[in-house]
């Protein structure tokens, strides 16, 4: 899941997990020399920051720290560490495969925001498109899958982004569970704030609504 | 208050959360972390408003078929009247989302407990600071945007000096509105004072903002998270002695808040069903 990689039945452990990159030091002597936790309270401040102290704000961060081990004893701590690697993952996940799952298109986020972040939803589609290009997936350092839309009627355009898998280690589908993108991200939704305050500042910028245009010529 | 063991319901903590450090939302999982360890309930769960998991991703973390959701904020406002409600969906007390029952309970700041909690961190921060001669402040933004915060912290004023403490001054005080947090000495009659932040979590306003009000810094430090020394006290500053804790939030026994806030509700909402 993620960058994460499950190993049972080693040394009789219920689970041992990994960063997938770490995960054969795990039968190496001393455990590949891993710096070993056991249950799931260490989980947060692992995926809290990167390995050279940046906080990832965005769990789907494609920057998870290596070099460490957790060994759980039971189901529900392994649901408890995953639930602290990635906030909501199996949950959601587990809901997408029953057809439960209740996805938000890009423009129900927006129109939602408050304060400074109203704006956000003045950016036009073509710079939501742009900006999916631009932030999201593998080549931008995000593991999800986005699922959502730019609205009901206005798919994603066509992308490395819009067609990744959720799955970053080299896995097939039925041997991973993806990480999915049921809502934009609050980094997203920032950085659609601030393009929408250059395409409002801008009467030319080519994404700039006709009517948010024509409200600007009158100020 | 005890509380009874809820071996089949949740208990959501809802929080602001940041996107530019982890102090934010910190204090939260500390809470979650510890009531989870009594065992009270079947899950314990955290979810954000500018953090993952979102308010509405975290429907998808719960099992249970009844929720307690307790905001992690200092008073009833914007957040807790309009944000949590139209996110998570609830449209009253209680409200049933797709088979789930959900209680909103009252915000952690609200509740007359935190009076206790106030008196436990001016005593930690100043044990031997002799309250006859001692003022303790209790500051917070204040914004005209909310008088619900300013409101919280007189109200926890008036409960201090009634208490019996044996303070000689309690007084609240603000960022951004009369009474000034700034002016604490002029307002403050005794050679002793103790300043306790009324936020949440310690970040840009308790740990960085307000030491530069009081005079203890020249200019904003980085975050919590990021600063090696510990803020020593006491602070010898404008001819006083004064004493400044940590925001109140971070109290551990906040835990216990939360737990009453449950406890509340039950007594407010449900008695009346059984």
């Amino acid at each position: 899941m993620g960058e994460l990689e499950f190993q049972t039945n080693v040394s009789n452990h219920f689970c041992i997990v990994t960063h997938w990159q770490d995960a054969g030091r795990v039968n190496e002597p001393g455990f590949g020399g891993l710096e070993r936790h056991d249950g799931p309270s260490a989980a947060r401040d692992l995926a809290c920051r990167t390995e050279d102290g940046q906080y990832r704000f965005n769990k789907g961060q494609t920057n998870l720290q290596r070099g460490w081990m957790m060994v759980l004893e039971s189901g529900e701590d392994l649901r408890q560490a995953l639930d602290q690697f990635y906030p909501a993952g199996v949950g959601v996940f587990l809901a997408h495969r029953n057809d439960t799952l209740e996805v938000e298109n890009l423009r129900d986020k927006l129109q939602r925001q408050s304060g400074m972040y109203r704006l956000a939803d003045k950016i036009s589609d073509a710079g939501a498109q742009q900006l999916i290009r631009k932030i999201c997936g593998p080549n931008h350092a995000c593991a999800r899958r986005i699922l959502w839309q730019i609205d009901a009627h206005t798919p994603l355009d066509d992308s490395e982004a819009s067609r990744f898998s959720g799955i970053p280690a080299p896995l097939a589908e039925n041997e991973a569970i993806p990480l999915l993108c049921r809502e934009a991200c609050n980094f997203f939704v920032e950085e659609c704030r601030k393009a929408a305050q250059e395409e409002m500042l801008d009467l030319n910028h080519p994404n700039t609504r006709a009517s948010d245009r024509a409200g600007l010529r009158g100020l | 208050m005890p509380i009874a063991p809820k071996p089949h319901s949740a208990l959501l903590i809802v929080g602001h959360g940041s996107t530019g450090n982890p102090d934010s939302s910190a204090p939260c999982f500390e809470h979650a972390d510890a009531i989870r360890r009594r065992g009270l309930f079947a899950e314990v769960h955290c979810c954000f408003w500018k953090e993952e998991p979102s308010l509405r991703e975290a429907f998808y973390m719960i099992d249970s078929g009844e929720v307690y959701v307790v905001p992690d904020f200092i008073s009833e406002g914007y957040f807790t009247q309009d944000v949590i409600p139209r996110e998570l969906q609830l449209t009253g007390p209680s409200t049933i989302i797709r088979g789930k029952t959900f209680h909103y309970c009252l915000p952690v700041g609200s509740h007359p407990s935190m009076t206790r909690l106030i008196l436990r961190r001016a005593r930690e921060v100043a044990p031997d600071a002799d309250p006859a001669q001692t003022t303790l402040i209790i500051t917070g933004h204040g914004t005209h945007l909310n008088r619900n915060s300013a409101q919280a912290i007189r109200d926890q004023v008036s409960r201090i000096a009634a208490s019996g403490a044996g303070y000689a001054a309690v007084l609240d005080a603000y960022m951004e509105e009369p009474p000034f947090i700034a002016g604490w000495d002029l307002m403050a009659p005794t050679p002793q004072v103790i300043v306790v932040p009324f936020f949440i979590a310690d970040g840009l306003h308790s740990y960085q903002d307000i030491p530069v009000l009081l005079g203890i810094e020249k200019e904003p430090g980085a975050a919590a998270s990021q600063r090696d020394i510990f803020r020593h006290n006491p602070h010898h500053l404008r001819d006083k002695l004064l004493y400044y804790s940590s925001a109140i939030g971070t109290e551990r026994l906040l835990a216990d808040v939360i737990l009453d806030q449950v406890a509340d509700f039950d007594r407010m909402h449900k008695s009346a069903l059984t």
